[in-house]
């Protein structure tokens, strides 16, 4: 039974304009707050092992653990092999009396003092100045006779591999941009830093809600009247699970202003959410980059179900919900802010930002949330690095634009430094089908591709299982049942594809990198441009009258993204 | 500014002193080893700055004068430099340091020819110019196959000081040492980002010399 949800959503707005959507005993004017009851089961879990039979034994499940740190318990050798600093072990002949091997440590160090043995070992630990050379110490050591050997307590680390079944088996996307080897750097990935994510909500809180669905009409389909119903929805245990309950920061619904909580009724947000900061190495489902990051869902698309329910007035988001959304993330604590949502426009909203077509509300609202320094009306002071997913369009025809439409949300992004618009690349590394080029493109990341890999090109993350949230779909040839109340507390770990896929990588990886030490977003974006990997884009496929910046391409901007390289940063001569 | 007086005052008694008799005897060809010790400012102040918080450094070592009638002077020397700071990145002249400890290392060695000044018989102002090997070893926790740097490089050198005999047999002396070294850094790395190529800097350098 594999669900993927293969589209492109990071055209949430565009895809708005072509619904043909009537609501009938509704109005949309006046939005009620949801009845909602926060009393609820738990969400239905829809266990991998069922969904992948066939590769639970290519599970690997490494109890991996790092114990080094990038801090001051650490120091590095001759061999750049890291030890802990103001300890030698020592190993002395048998023969050699307790009370000499003090006198033959000072041998080595002046300091050397011969700390009680521990149980299970036939070594001894000679503790020094933290600030002498251990290695040097025991060098010194080594020459005397009455000692076996000496050595620094050099640290010992696996690398982080997560065991999360459905790592190694589905999440190709991790490892193409160097995580594993990210977490060796930064274990505690991201745990001070908060990312909103301006989406269609998350599925945060559990509860139900009690609704009227009544009769509507969408994509040429008439649905009928389902009268009063009780929907469950429910917390994905993959973003609020076992001990990181806390992680959920100031939630907020801009599109009823705060009256409704911002619940995920689509399955985009909690999927983009999932891919910034799914809880990771705990057994279950699929991994997250910033595993330990705070989430900020705020809530500024409206699904289908909203729309039914009364709860958005249309599919998708506006462009003052999104600049609101943007501001309130950036005045209640965001550091990050993933927007993997976009819409096409005029190609130079650069040189006359008030045509139409261009969004200057949204400019405004993103320099805002850049800024730093003193708080004023245009700046937060906040210093917010934004990422916005580049657009999925490159085989669109837009009646106004033309082919390969720009995105004018990733457009604004690369005018905006601290702002980083994010394209698509597959498995391959090469450029997913749909996603937008020009030289508006800054970086790119796994969204993703449903062409030439299968369920094998698709990101994986716990979403709403589409069987039991989209049951307008319903009949299809992927789920049983037909047109019935949805439900929003069955979850699974569902492929998506598309820019908006690929933008919460950057995003996790940015949280990762403000927590490394780089809090300013400006230098945030220099960062992961510096360090991403190049890649040849063959065709490069610019729009017509334009080229990239030097050392950049419109398929990949500066490249892909390297989460290893990016948190190394650099050295004086490398 | 009472330090410099006091220094001043020093040098001025020194120079008063009457001088060994040996001093006013040099022999035609003197070897002379000795130690010295440096406070380095380096040129590349942004990329040290970002990676150890500081732009001068100690280099110490050692190495040989041949002294040729008291007049000519050829200087070999060997120093070593080695600090542990944290990888960094450097934007819009703000740097940031990311916790990962790296360790550099430099290790000179370098020739020099000069001449000196009869000032007094105990003092012997020099000059003296020359060219270096530098060699240059960067590593990084963290770090994979065939990302340490280990290369050596060539530079110049310009020195101008004074020694001073303290007794027959033993000298000190202080110099200011300018070195170049282009090659090894500005190509990568922080230092690129910095806009900075030059390894070497302005050095104070304290001498004990042993010999005639």
């Amino acid at each position: 039974m594999l669900r993927f949800r293969a589209g492109t959503f990071g055209a949430a707005f565009a895809g708005a304009a072509a619904l043909v959507l009537s609501l009938k005993g509704q109005t949309s004017s006046a939005r009620p707050p949801l009845d909602i009851q926060d009393v609820g089961l738990a969400a239905v879990e829809e266990p991998g092992a069922a969904l992948w039979s066939d590769a639970r034994a290519e599970q690997r499940l490494k109890l991996a653990r790092t114990v080094t740190g990038a801090g001051a318990a650490s120091r590095v050798g001759v061999f750049h092999r890291t030890y802990t600093p103001g300890r030698v072990i020592v190993r002395f002949r048998d023969d050699v009396a307790v009370s000499e091997r003090r006198s033959i440590a000072r041998f080595g160090s002046g300091t050397a003092e011969v700390i009680p043995r521990s149980n299970y070992a036939d070594f001894d630990v000679v503790q020094i100045d933290p600030s002498e050379d251990p290695e040097a110490v025991a060098v010194a050591l080594n020459t005397r006779s009455e000692v076996v050997y000496a050595q620094p307590a050099y640290q010992m680390h696996a690398d982080f591999v997560p065991n999360d079944p459905q790592y190694s088996t589905l999440q190709w996307n991790l490892p193409l941009v160097d995580l594993e080897k990210a977490w060796d750097i930064q274990p505690q990935a991201g745990s001070t830093v908060t990312v909103a994510v301006i989406d269609s909500g998350m599925a945060f809180r559990t509860g139900t809600i009690t609704v009227n669905i009544p009769s509507f009409r969408f994509q040429g389909r008439t649905y009928p009247a389902l009268g009063v119903q009780t929907i469950p929805f429910a917390a994905a245990s993959q973003l609020v699970g076992g001990t990181n309950t806390s992680r959920i920061v100031a939630p907020f619904d801009v599109i009823s202003s705060g009256v409704n909580p911002p619940i995920d009724l689509e399955g985009h947000g909690t999927h983009v959410s999932g891919t910034i900061g799914q809880l990771t190495n705990d057994g279950l489902g699929t991994a997250g980059v910033a595993f330990n990051v705070k989430l900020m869902p705020v809530k500024a698309l409206g699904s289908l179900w909203d729309v039914v329910f009364g709860s958005a007035p249309f599919i998708g988001g506006s462009d003052d919900d999104v600049a609101r959304a943007i501001r309130y993330a950036a005045d209640n604590g965001a550091k990050v802010i993933n927007m993997s949502l976009g819409s096409s426009g005029p190609p130079n909203c650069a040189s006359n930002s008030t045509q139409l077509g261009c969004s200057p509300v949204i400019e405004a609202a993103i320099r805002y949330a850049v800024c730093v320094g003193a708080k004023t009306t245009s700046c937060s002071g906040s210093g917010v690095f934004v990422v916005v997913a580049g657009g999925n369009e490159f085989e669109d025809v837009d009646p106004d634009f033309g082919a390969n439409p720009t995105s004018v949300l990733a457009e604004i992004a690369s005018r905006i430094d601290g702002a980083i618009s994010v394209a698509s690349v597959g498995p391959d590394k090469t450029r997913s089908f749909f996603s937008s080029t020009g030289n508006y493109i800054e970086i790119a990341a796994p969204g993703g591709t449903s062409r030439g890999f299968g369920r094998g090109g698709f990101v994986f993350q716990q979403t709403f299982d589409f069987c039991f949230s989209d049951t307008f779909d319903l009949p299809n040839p992927s789920c049983t049942g037909n047109y019935g109340p949805p439900r929003f507390d069955v979850l699974a770990s569902i492929g998506y594809t598309g820019t908006s896929m690929a933008a919460p990588h950057v995003s996790g990886i940015a949280a990762m990198l403000i927590q490394q030490g780089i809090t300013d977003p400006v230098a945030i974006e220099k960062a992961l441009e510096a360090t991403a990997t190049k890649l040849t884009a063959n065709p490069d496929n610019c729009p017509r009258g334009q080229t990239p910046a030097a050392g950049r391409t419109c398929s990949f901007g500066a490249g892909l993204v390297d989460a290893r390289n990016a948190l190394r940063g650099l050295g004086i001569a490398k | 500014m009472k330090t410099t007086l006091a220094i001043f005052g020093v040098v001025c008694g020194c120079l008063m002193l009457p001088p060994p008799a040996a001093a006013q005897d040099a022999p035609a060809l003197s070897i002379r080893p000795f130690v010295f010790g440096t406070i380095q400012s380096f040129t590349a102040t942004d990329t040290f700055n970002a990676v150890f918080g500081q732009s001068y450094d100690p280099f110490f070592g050692g190495g040989v004068q041949v002294v040729i009638h008291d007049k000519f002077v050829v200087e070999l020397g060997a120093s070593r430099f080695k600090k542990t700071g944290e990888r960094a990145f450097i934007s819009n002249g703000q740097s940031f340091g990311l916790g990962i400890p790296l360790t550099a290392t430099i290790v000179p060695f370098e020739i020099t020819a000069g001449y000196r000044f009869k000032l007094s018989p105990r003092v012997r102002p020099y000059v003296a110019a020359g060219l270096g090997t530098y060699k240059y070893t960067e590593t990084s926790q963290f770090n994979d196959t065939g990302e340490d740097v280990d290369v050596r490089h060539a530079g110049f050198v310009l020195n101008g000081g004074a020694d001073f005999r303290l007794q027959t047999w033993i000298s000190v002396g202080a110099d200011v040492q300018y070195t170049r070294v282009t090659g090894i850094i500005g190509s990568a790395g922080v230092s690129q980002q910095a806009g900075e190529d030059d390894l070497g800097g302005v050095a104070a350098r304290f001498k004990l010399i042993v010999g005639r």
